[in-house]
């Protein structure tokens, strides 16, 4: 493999998955209220950023805007895709913070700002689950196949390991049992986004190494290469994949079900919107993969100026609960459940199974080893 | 660092489906004109600071009035450009487009493709309409396929069948150049494997897809052209017509077909077009943020809901218009396959192998006037070039297929005898297609061609009409002594007819020919001082179209044509 490609993983991977990531990062050493302090005396900074889709709703909303002038910031932010933000780690030219739609571009971010010698400081304000957009005539399906099971009304659990397998098994939905509502000739699949990428789809790779690997988070060289080339069926049997942040979404909510009967999503995707739809459509439901697996959004300043957002956005309620509005859960989980049960949209309030993924460079032994499958 | 994680897929998307982005995008045609000029690759106003310059595929001709309705909500100047799906969708790649953003049907080709995924910023799709089969209402009720449960389960493979049979016969844009097309292939060749995921070139079912194409009755590169010549020959030689659902339902509406289509959407084999506008330019990000927003807004959905017969994709709109399109059950999609040995062998088989040989007369102009201007070595180019070895996609549609047959018929004071072609058929593959490279015996014909290009010579007047009606007259009889070939004429001309019969005596003439004349279309090139008013009215007689080469390189123009054969 050459060094470049080996390079990309790695930046791909940099503790895309749990805590032992942020290891290229500065510390999170910003105290309460003191860059609030250090910019009181001064007119409203104008902070410059560049953020992804997921949180671009959020910086233009007008409350969120009120909110950081009361506290003398405003921020001019600029939507470019996330996978592009490292790129944009030039020293004397860099913006004051990045907001990526997750840990992989937010990694990818501090390793070209260690490269430049550019302080990062990184804060994790909001986080959503992974689940799997779907429709109730489907989770039926599955349901009566030992697959789901409705945990309450609209809320679907589904065991990953035998959903996997009953991918692996090449089963189409007309194979299963009382699949009269989707009697179709189609392999039973989730479809992705591009696991080579995108951060959505290298958490699908997680779960589904777990699941394959018999419950045990892949450890070892030859497991993730016996794993990955099993989980590279699943990415390469979809055929094309939409491959920007939210095709796979789009196609479930635009197209349906004839189209997308199950879509491997960002929970936050779902709710936002149902928050701005004000519900969603009759037989839109979410499936909690057993186990699952968090992404936090991570906002990442670049300047010392930019830390007082960061704060801000970590610890003030108010900027908190807007988040909430663009489908993100917080600390407060009863507002989350409270905020999104008025939409009529079903969630799983608590999520107990969530698994950590695999280790930096098994993930991207099983990455390089799923790109070259696909490359075939 | 830059761009790291997009070193992925480049390296892994390697060559992949570079070539078939250029052809396989997009709709064709235009609703707006009835005779049209194709001028590729035009191009107008350069961007400038306060216009939001989109190019869009032809097929989007039916939203322009967008163009006010966007300045009027946003106060943004948004202004379309239309281009032929090729030259727009090769523009986007090699960073040409000259505009903020670009509009297409479908743009899975354009970003399976690093290079043409790196042009776009960003992505919306903007509204739906699958691809369907609509049939003449009288053979729908002969096949029974007006009665819902039957309608129900048809799939492609029973489209096929009944192509097969003799009992469709359809217009539908090329294969090897629009999306409908290629999809419709796809479909056949899905069905009938009966794989449940993507296929690969070898799970392709030869017979299934030879038998469709028996039913292929009414190639052409354009949705507009189509309309106009199934207007005229829907009947018994011609009662169906695939294409996008917005444009059945638009026909149908139109109230010029002499009777209306029902629609048939294939069981598990729908393909539906999703209208992504992509932006291009990194600084007009707030005005498409603008645009995008009021496109999937209410007034914008219904209005295109209502307008363009395309299906709304915000869902209080879709609810709210649903009664304007057919009550189905479940649309279940076609899986869309990205292995590059799949679609370039099934476009290669269906040019060189599958699709009714093309059989026609190259009227050639070779006046004095032609010695002037570079327009000799222009129109040597062009024929070196369809007898060319161009492996791209563009130049394998253009080039000289297998089976096909070629008279070139040089005129100036007089038409002068024409020389004959004939392009030996390839070994077909044994099971599932693939790129088939040349036999020595085509290759040998193919100099022959190229030969002959290079030794015109230019010299004397302007015969025009008497060449096109011996040409007519000559595909005519050969029409009659083997009619399994599309025949066609393409006529080129660099001046006005200044010998032999005029236009009147020409159309005195041609009426006196033997009606099945009229299955000949004249595909006419415009060129140098070429009298276009005259050869507009010259095509109106004989069916067929103008294509403009005054502003277009002259081979590119052939590559249109070649379309239309």
């Amino acid at each position: 493999m050459k060094t470049a490609v080996k390079a990309t993983i790695t930046a791909l991977l940099l503790a895309a998955f749990g805590g032992a990531a942020y290891y290229s990062f500065r510390g999170t050493s910003a105290l309460p209220g003191s860059a609030g302090g250090l910019l009181s005396s001064v007119q409203a900074v104008e902070l410059s950023g560049l953020i992804s889709l997921d949180v671009e709703p959020y910086f233009k909303d007008p409350r969120v805007i009120k909110l950081l002038a009361d506290n003398k910031l405003s921020v001019s932010a600029t939507r470019i895709g996330s996978r592009d933000m490292a790129a944009k780690v030039v020293p004397g030219q860099v913006p004051d913070f990045f907001f990526p739609s997750g840990v992989v571009a937010a990694n990818q971010i501090g390793d070209a700002a260690k490269n430049a010698k550019v302080s990062a400081t990184v804060y994790s304000p909001f986080y959503t689950p992974m689940v799997i957009a779907s429709w109730t005539p489907i989770a039926q399906v599955l349901a009566a196949n030992g697959i789901a099971k409705e945990m309450s009304p609209k809320v679907w659990n589904v065991d990953f390991a035998k959903l996997t397998q009953t991918m692996l098994d090449k089963k189409r939905w007309k194979d299963l049992k009382e699949s009269q509502a989707y009697p179709v000739s189609k392999s039973v699949l989730v479809s992705t986004t591009d696991v080579r990428k995108s951060n959505s789809a290298a958490m699908y790779l997680a779960l589904s190494s777990f699941a394959i690997n018999g419950g045990d988070i892949v450890t070892d060289k030859t497991t993730a290469q016996k794993t990955a080339l099993r989980v590279s069926e699943l990415f390469k049997r979809q055929g094309y994949q939409e491959n920007y942040v939210n095709g796979n979404f789009d196609d479930y909510a635009t197209i349906g079900m004839g189209k997308t009967p199950m879509a491997f999503i960002y929970e936050n995707q779902m709710v936002s919107y149902a928050l701005l739809k004000k519900g969603v459509g009759a037989d839109m439901v979410l499936l909690y993969p057993q186990p699952t697996i968090f992404n936090k959004v991570v906002f990442v300043a670049t300047s010392e100026r930019a830390k007082a957002l960061g704060e801000l956005l970590s610890s003030n309620t108010e900027l908190q609960r807007i988040a909430v509005d663009y489908g993100f859960r917080i600390g407060d989980s009863a507002y989350f459940a409270q905020t999104v049960k008025a939409t009529g949209l079903a969630i799983e309030e608590r999520i107990t199974q969530v698994i950590d993924p695999p280790s930096f460079d098994t993930m991207a032994e099983m990455i390089e080893i799923i790109s070259r499958e696909m490359g075939q | 660092m830059k761009n790291t994680i997009l070193q992925l897929p480049q390296r892994a998307f390697t060559g992949l489906l570079a070539a078939l982005i250029v052809t396989l995008l997009g709709a064709c045609g235009d609703k707006a004109t009835t005779t049209q000029v194709v001028s590729p690759a035009q191009t107008s106003a350069a961007v400038s600071g306060d216009v939001f310059q989109v190019l869009a595929t032809s097929d989007l001709r039916d939203a322009q009035p967008l163009e006010q309705m966007v300045e009027k909500a946003t106060g943004i100047k948004l202004r379309f450009r239309y281009g032929g799906t090729m030259e727009s969708t090769e523009a986007v790649q090699n960073g040409k487009a000259e505009a903020d953003a670009a509009w297409f049907a479908n743009a899975k080709y354009l970003l399976s493709d690093p290079q043409g995924q790196a042009r776009v910023k960003l992505q919306e799709k903007i509204m739906l309409s699958p691809i369907v089969v609509g049939v003449s209402e009288s053979q729908a009720v002969q096949l029974g396929w007006d009665k819902p449960e039957v309608a129900a389960k048809i799939t492609w493979k029973t489209i096929a069948q009944a192509a097969k049979d003799g009992q469709l016969k359809y217009a539908l844009s090329n294969p090897a150049t629009s999306n409908q097309g290629f999809m419709a292939l796809m479909g056949v060749a899905a069905a009938a494997s009966q794989k449940a995921e993507a296929l690969t070139a070898q799970d392709v079912d030869r017979a299934a897809i030879s038998g469709f194409i028996k039913g292929y009755k009414l190639p052409g590169d354009n949705s507009t052209y189509l309309s106009e010549k199934f207007i005229e020959q829907q009947g018994p030689r011609l009662n169906a017509f695939i294409n996008y659902e917005s444009w059945l339902l638009s026909l149908n509406q139109s109230g010029k077909l002499k009777e209306k289509l029902r629609l048939i959407y294939p069981l598990e084999g729908v393909a539906t077009a999703d209208y992504p506008l992509m932006l291009l330019s990194d600084s007009k990000r707030d005005a498409y943020t603008k645009i995008v927003a009021y496109l999937k807004g209410d007034e914008a959905q219904t209005w295109l809901s209502k307008t363009t017969l395309r299906r709304a994709v915000n869902p209080d709109v879709a609810k709210a218009q649903a009664a304007l399109f057919p009550a189905n059950s479940m649309l279940i999609e076609l899986p869309f396959s990205p292995d590059r040995a799949l679609a370039d062998g099934l476009i290669d088989a269906y040019l060189n192998e599958f699709r009714q040989p093309i059989a026609s007369t190259f009227v050639l102009d070779v006046s004095g006037s032609m010695n002037g201007g570079n327009r000799r070595q222009q129109l040597v180019q062009a024929l070196q070039y369809i007898a060319g070895d161009d492996a791209s996609l563009t130049g394998r549609i253009a080039r000289l297929t297998s089976r096909e047959k070629i008279w070139m018929l040089p005129f100036s004071e007089v038409p002068y005898p024409s020389t004959y072609f004939e392009v030996p058929a390839g070994k077909p593959s044994a099971k599932g297609v693939q790129v088939q490279t040349d036999t020595a015996a085509k290759q040998a014909v193919l100099d022959k061609v190229r030969d002959y290009a290079e030794g015109l010579n230019m010299n004397g007047g302007t015969a025009l009409y008497d060449a096109v009606l011996q040409a007519l007259q000559n595909m005519s009889a050969e029409r009659k002594k083997n009619p399994a070939y599309q025949y066609s004429v393409v006529a080129f001309t660099d001046g006005e007819n200044n010998k032999g019969r005029g236009l009147a005596e020409f159309k005195t003439a041609y009426a006196a020919l033997p009606e099945d004349v009229k299955a000949v279309p004249v595909f006419m090139v415009l060129f140098g001082e070429a009298n276009e008013k005259d050869l507009k009215d010259l095509v109106a007689t004989t069916g067929g179209r103008i294509f403009d080469a005054r502003k277009a390189s002259l081979y590119s123009v052939f590559k249109d044509i070649r379309a239309f054969q």
